[in-house]
């Protein structure tokens, strides 16, 4: 893993420089400054309302920031649309949308395909190998109101596939879903990641953090820690960053590998 | 009823209907979707000062410039209530609800003012509240009909951009389409639904035409491209109706029959449409509960032959119902239709009682061990 130091900005899959987000005059972001080298799976985490989902947003172009600026390879979000795949949070659309699962996934193509183009033959031959790729192959046509939570999260996966970036931004992959499509997301993910893509994810399980994946930025507002997750991943850090929090992360942190509940 | 149809009036009033039916239909869908039904409420209600301060500046009441003045006050509501719920702490229902009533207020003070001042051809303003067919001439079909064409178009060309704006507006940003101009196109679209409707229905029905075809249609189908389709289809039907039943009845207004024949279709589409009807709700519900209390009265039956030891121990009939609290004769009855209860005889008594059969065993064991593998 190349060190944070030897990387200049077009080197660096995202670089986030005195960031700055506030809703209203509260502040979510407070002069965020972050790197992410090319080929790393890393995890966003941090307490509730640390501004976890704002910080991807904000990278996205979908929050305005107060200050600061985002680039990613070296270039600003605007030029790199097409090397960035998303998925956002599962609980953000309305599954009663009268649609199907490949049609949901062929929406991750619209960015490529133009105004006035449709989805053709082609389209939808991508949509249904990347359905396959997560499993899915076999709910192509079905209504998503009739998946499952864990079918859901899925297709949303499978839309940012066929997107073929080179930066994926995922918020809350796993929250809500059975323990085989957590395994299932995370094969996937790892599968990526050794492919050179790079993964930034918004993670809420500290437990599993270790395990998943090889980076991690600890945020509250303003960075905590960030790095290779065998440096951030101290009970200190955690600490820092959880404050008021401390005897549950104390016993999530040092006992580490406890089976969860 | 020949002759009715030949009638020029009718048919000028009936192709407005089907006009109107089709345009709110298809721009309804999408203002179903993306939860602003109300919206459409909003534009309608707010379209009335426009009316009014067409006809002053026309000094007449000359169509075109009461639609440009409806679509103007319309979607400068929609714009404002737009503003407010993204600036301020308002939610959106509540910004829709006062937008309504102030521009309707608006409206209404107006309205009374152009009456009072005695102006000749004021005669037949008011009819814009609740709506005139029969007030139409073929003139105007030529401006609904344009109107009707254009919005038509604008939804094929960016079907794919409204559709995903309407399923995931953050995604949709986050590939680069500009979210806020899409919301604003099609909030101006369902502006323009308004205006074709004003004559036919009014600004006071007008939400219903707007809603109703749309949350018939979405009861029947799964994908976008039927619902809208369909949508249509019934906005046009009820139409139409409306159109010649008001005929037919000399009198009936037009547009409340409208609205009473699109909205009946809502009610027989929430009753009965397949998969997602009440009905069919109620009758799964129904199953299901024969169901469960069959396994129930299985699993009782299993759980007293295990407990005195004998897989073909005859259970007495008074004592499962005693058990279960209720009469169990039917679910009994049902278990021993699909071979999984007999009935037995127990020697000395004559009551009725069960014993399980091989294959009601094996169901028992098959449930237990289901509800098992679910409480771990």
């Amino acid at each position: 893993m190349p060190s944070r130091g030897s990387l200049h900005e077009p080197d660096l899959a995202l670089h986030v420089e005195d960031l700055t987000v506030a809703y209203q005059s509260k502040p979510v972001l407070w002069d965020v400054d972050l790197d992410v080298p090319p080929g790393v799976m890393a995890a966003i985490v941090g307490p509730n309302g640390a501004g976890k989902s704002t910080l991807i947003k904000t990278v996205l172009g979908l929050v305005k920031p107060t200050a600061g600026h985002v680039t990613l390879f070296g270039r600003p979000y605007k030029a790199q649309r097409r090397r960035v795949g998303y998925v956002p949070q599962r609980s953000s659309v309305d599954w009663d949308f009268p649609t199907t699962a490949l049609d949901v996934v062929t929406m991750g193509l619209y960015g490529r395909l133009g105004w006035l183009r449709r989805p053709g033959r082609r389209e939808r031959a991508e949509a249904e190998h990347a359905l396959s790729l997560v499993g899915m192959q076999d709910y192509a046509q079905r209504q998503i109101s009739q998946l499952s939570g864990g079918q859901q999260q899925r297709v949303f996966l499978a839309r940012a596939l066929v997107q073929q970036a080179d930066v994926y931004f995922l918020d809350e992959p796993m929250a809500g879903v059975d323990a085989t499509t957590e395994r299932a997301i995370v094969e996937i993910l790892h599968r990526l990641r050794d492919g050179g893509k790079t993964l930034i994810v918004v993670h809420h399980d500290l437990q599993t953090v270790r395990t998943y994946f090889d980076w991690m930025l600890l945020l509250n507002v303003r960075v905590v820690a960030q790095g290779p997750v065998r440096d951030v991943y101290t009970a200190e850090n955690l600490r820092k960053a959880y404050g008021g929090q401390i005897a549950l992360i104390e016993r999530e942190a040092l006992a580490g590998g406890e089976a969860r509940p | 009823m020949l002759t009715l149809l030949q009638d020029y009036t009718i048919q000028t009033v009936a192709m407005g209907a089907a006009m109107l039916g089709v345009i709110s239909g298809v721009l309804g869908s999408f203002a179903v979707l993306r939860k602003q039904s109300l919206l459409g409420d909003t534009l309608s209600h707010a379209a009335l000062p426009g009316i009014c301060l067409g006809f002053v500046v026309a000094g007449g009441r000359e169509l075109g410039s009461i639609l440009v003045g409806a679509l103007v006050t319309g979607a400068l509501a929609a714009l404002l209530m737009l503003l407010l719920t993204r600036n301020s702490r308002l939610k959106t229902d509540a910004g829709l609800g006062i937008g309504l009533s102030v521009f309707f207020a608006i409206g209404v003070v107006l309205l009374s003012a152009i009456q009072g001042s005695g102006n000749a051809s004021q005669g037949g303003l008011e009819s814009f509240l609740f709506g005139q067919a029969a007030a139409i001439l073929r003139g105007d079909l030529w401006i609904m009909g344009g109107i009707t064409l254009a919005a038509l178009g604008l939804v094929v060309a960016f079907w794919k951009e409204f559709k995903l704006v309407s399923f995931d507006p953050v995604f949709a940003a986050s590939i680069g389409l500009p979210v806020v101009a899409l919301e604003v196109l099609l909030t101006v679209m369902i502006a323009l639904a308004v205006v074709v409707g004003l004559q036919m229905v009014g600004v006071v029905l007008m939400a219903a035409m707007v809603i109703a075809p749309a949350v018939a249609a979405r009861q029947w189908t799964r994908r976008l491209e039927g619902m809208v389709a369909l949508a249509a289809a019934i906005g046009m039907a009820g139409g139409v109706f409306g159109a010649v039943v008001s005929a037919l009845g000399r009198g009936l207004a037009t547009g409340p029959l409208i609205i009473l024949a699109v909205s009946a279709v809502v009610l027989v589409s929430l009753l009965v449409a397949p998969g997602r009807g009440l009905l069919w709700e109620a009758v799964r519900r129904w199953r299901l509960r024969g169901q469960l209390e069959g396994q129930q009265v299985l699993t009782t039956l299993y759980g007293l032959a295990a407990h005195h030891r004998d897989p073909a121990y005859p259970s007495e009939q008074g004592s499962v119902d005693a058990f279960h609290g209720t009469g169990t004769r039917a679910a009994l009855a049902k278990l021993q239709r699909r071979g999984l209860v007999r009935p037995a005889r127990h020697a000395p008594e004559f009551t009725r009682h069960w014993t399980l059969t091989p294959a009601g065993i094996a169901e028992a064991e098959r449930i237990l061990g289901a509800m098992g593998r679910e409480a771990s």
